[in-house]
């Protein structure tokens, strides 16, 4: 004791040394007091809140990981060996704790603060470790899972081919096979001179059985089929039910020649057949299927409803841009401090005004169109309403600080012409206000028209309600198509916009 | 005549910018006012044509006590006075013409002005004003492609489309260079003496008060500490001068170092 306050010259004859025990001695019972003790009361209270959010973190985090189990300590182990990051953050609080408790003897000491970098930077350390495994960051799923999303995006870089339908044919040839041979096959059925046609050589087989030895080989010979397409072969049952013929794993697909032909070996399959029908043998038929194309290409059904809802959203757009242009220009009057600053009910007015315009655009165009779809039902004058109701509230705002950021010497200067009222707005603040108000109009155009293909994603009308209704289909490439449409949209408007922009102010 | 009497302006937050301010100008005269920044030189200004309402005081013009005036006698009264600004104060987005012709405002109907804008009578006007001043050329440009000097012009050509009988001139060379200033003051100098307008005119250089007026007056903290003639102008004593300036003002070469006004000469 006695050598310690005597090595501290700098200290004054006061306690330091029962300071020097007693603040640890806190600081082990509840971290940072004892910082708090000796002064350094916001030090200590952040140390103490710091630690405390991070250990309820750690507790909140460790019951969700170790749910499942019942005991306390259970809960624990399960959650440490499931998610080693929950580890680490408890050692990082055990530190912390520990280098609180060291502080606190050091401040005691020393009378003043002792820098502490390190300690803070575990702190945040333990924050983000935190953080990482709330947010379920998961690197190696992203790394090795990442092709997944190769069939989705090239599907919707280029949807082209959904883009063009033209109108098809199925054309079948068919003939029957018997399962198993008895006394051959069946008798073959006449060829009809440009009827597609279809020989099956042998036309009996055996099935391949559950064993896996498998059946009989028919060769099978298509003819007068559509040239160059893609041919399906089908089976049909003695029970009339129809199942594609499968090899290897993978459905037979041939292609016909130039002259409408194929050949194409295939092994009889598997089927188990019912006992009732268990007789000598059974007559199956053996199908060759194709997609015919006939007639011109023409837009798909996709295109053109992907077309009519571009079309829709982009005058949705417009008209709410319209309606929040007429409702906002009185608003902004009544929101423009230099014009009502007149009496104590007009500055009344003004900060009503203000308030209102606040809280009407911080709620998001896709809550008021939830809201509107509520009043008016699903459709694009719900989409309408919400982006109304969010433009008035923006616009009012811009235009009205445009008014208030007026140049007030030419109204002065008209006014001392001997000009009315009315001749004052129309030539001192009308060509003022123009400019600004051109421009944050094109700009809130621009906005509704981007902000209306998303409304329709909760119902609001245009193009995002079929967008989000083919992604629910999974059919990306017609999803792919209102992808590419909004994305022209909004770079032709983009262009367009600051062009006009430029040439007005 | 102007006839100014007990004029005094307290505003809203206390300030008192005109203290019982008398003083008289005849038709026809060239009254500077000269004084700091912030002696009330401008308050006086826009009390005579009331973009400032005056708290007391009468302002006599003609008989007419100006202070009293509401509505359209004001704005009848007001396209009498015609006024120039330190900052020109145009509609800088408009062009010349239109700012020219918004000095004919006054005496164009309100549906008019709505509808077709201006007559061709008043167009005709602008036209001659314009070449009288001398911006014909730029007439069709757009105000703030003017220079400086261009676009007091222009705020001068709006002033006498009014056809006034008074010019009110706010400190309006105080953005200009010097060469420009007496461009800008001569223009003015012959529109008082050919036109008989009266013209009240705030300047900060005593060398241009020197050559242009011919009535001064001098303001400090809104109070009348200085009246005189352009003769009395060239005899102001020091003491005098610290009357208007302040005790810490110093007078650099003397008043009579002026600078040598482009083709006129001094």
């Amino acid at each position: 004791m006695n050598r310690q306050n005597a090595g501290d010259s700098t200290a004054p004859a006061q306690p330091a040394p029962v300071l020097a025990v007693l603040a640890p001695v806190v600081s082990a019972l509840l971290p940072g007091f004892g910082l708090a003790l000796v002064g350094a009361w916001r030090r200590g209270l952040l140390l103490f809140a710091s630690l405390a959010s991070i250990a309820g973190l750690l507790v909140w985090r460790i019951r969700l990981v170790g749910r499942r189990e019942v005991e306390v300590i259970d809960k624990i182990r399960k959650s440490f060996e499931l998610q080693p990051l929950l580890l680490a953050v408890a050692v990082g609080i055990v530190l912390i704790y520990l280098w609180i408790i060291l502080d606190s003897y050091l401040t005691a000491r020393r009378r003043r603060s002792v820098s502490g970098v390190a300690l803070w930077a575990l702190i945040l350390i333990a924050y983000f470790a935190m953080g990482w495994q709330i947010g379920e960051i998961d690197l190696v799923t992203l790394a090795t899972e990442v092709g997944d999303a190769e069939l989705v995006m090239s599907r919707i870089a280029w949807p082209w081919e959904a883009a063009i339908h033209r109108e098809e044919q199925l054309l079948v040839a068919k003939a029957e096979v018997r399962i198993p041979c008895f006394e051959g096959g069946p008798e073959r059925a006449e060829a009809e001179s440009g009827e597609p046609y279809l020989l099956i050589e042998p036309n009996c087989g055996d099935l391949s059985t559950q064993e896996g030895s498998p059946g009989s080989t028919l060769t099978v010979i298509g003819t007068n089929l559509s040239p160059l397409t893609e041919t399906e072969i089908w089976w049909s049952d003695e029970l009339r039910n129809t199942f594609r013929q499968r090899q290897a794993g993978e459905y037979v697909k041939v292609n016909t020649n130039e002259d409408g032909a194929f050949q194409i070996d295939i092994i009889v399959p598997y089927r188990l057949i019912p006992p009732a029908e268990a007789g000598d043998f059974n007559t199956w038929t053996l199908e060759a299927q194709q997609l015919h194309a006939l007639g011109p290409a023409e837009p798909s059904a996709e295109l053109l409803q992907a077309i009519e809802k571009m079309i829709e959203t982009i005058f949705l757009g417009m008209m709410a841009t319209a309606f929040g242009i007429v409702l906002s220009i009185p608003v902004s009057f009544l929101a423009a401090r230099n014009l009502m600053t007149g009496s104590r009910l007009t500055i009344w007015i003004y900060y009503l005004t203000r308030t209102l315009l606040n809280i009407v655009r911080s709620i998001e165009p896709l809550i008021w169109a939830v809201i509107a779809i509520i009043v008016v039902g699903l459709g694009p004058f719900a989409g309408i309403l919400a982006l109304t109701v969010h433009s008035i509230a923006a616009l009012g705002k811009l235009y009205s600080e445009a008014i208030e950021s007026i140049d007030p010497g030419p109204i002065e200067a008209i006014q001392a012409t001997g000009a009315n009222w009315l001749q004052t707005v129309i030539y001192g603040v009308v060509p003022q206000v123009i400019p600004p108000f051109v421009s944050f109009t094109i700009y809130r155009w621009d906005i509704n028209v981007r902000m209306s293909t998303v409304i329709g994603l909760v119902g609001g009308g245009g193009i995002g309600f079929l967008l989000i209704q083919w992604i629910h289909l999974l059919d990306y490439r017609a999803a792919g198509i209102a992808v590419w449409f909004i994305t022209i949209t909004v770079a032709v408007l983009d262009f367009v916009s600051s062009e006009i922009r430029q040439r007005f102010v | 005549m102007l006839d100014v009497r007990h004029l005094t302006k307290v505003y809203p937050d206390g300030t008192v910018a005109l203290k019982d301010l008398s003083f008289q100008v005849p038709d026809g005269a060239f009254l500077v006012i000269i004084g700091l920044s912030g002696s009330g030189k401008s308050t006086l200004l826009r009390c005579i044509n009331r973009l400032i309402e005056p708290t007391e005081g009468e302002i006599l013009w003609d008989g007419v006590d100006l202070a009293k005036l509401k509505g359209e006698e004001l704005r009848k009264v007001r396209r009498q006075i015609g006024m120039v600004f330190q900052q020109f104060n145009l509609v800088k987005r408009s062009k010349v013409v239109t700012n020219v012709l918004a000095g004919r405002l006054g005496y164009t109907p309100t549906w008019r002005s709505i509808s077709s804008g201006f007559s061709p009578e008043d167009r005709q006007r602008a036209r001659e004003a314009m070449a009288r001043i001398g911006i014909t050329q730029q007439a069709e440009k757009r105000a703030d492609e003017l220079s400086g000097g261009q676009q007091q012009r222009v705020g001068i050509a709006r002033a006498l489309m009014q056809g006034p009988k008074m010019i009110l001139a706010d400190e309006p060379v105080a953005s200009l260079d010097p060469v420009l200033a007496h461009s800008i003051l001569q223009h003015l100098e012959r529109l008082n003496q050919e036109d008989k307008i009266t013209v009240l005119c705030s300047l900060h250089y005593l060398d241009l008060v020197q050559r242009y007026a011919s009535s001064v007056i001098g303001l400090r903290e809104g109070q009348l500490v200085y009246q005189g003639s352009r003769e009395n102008i060239r005899r102001m004593t020091d003491s005098e001068f610290k009357d208007i300036y302040g005790e810490e003002a110093e007078r650099a070469g003397g008043i009579s170092g002026d600078i040598s006004p482009g083709e006129n000469g001094g």
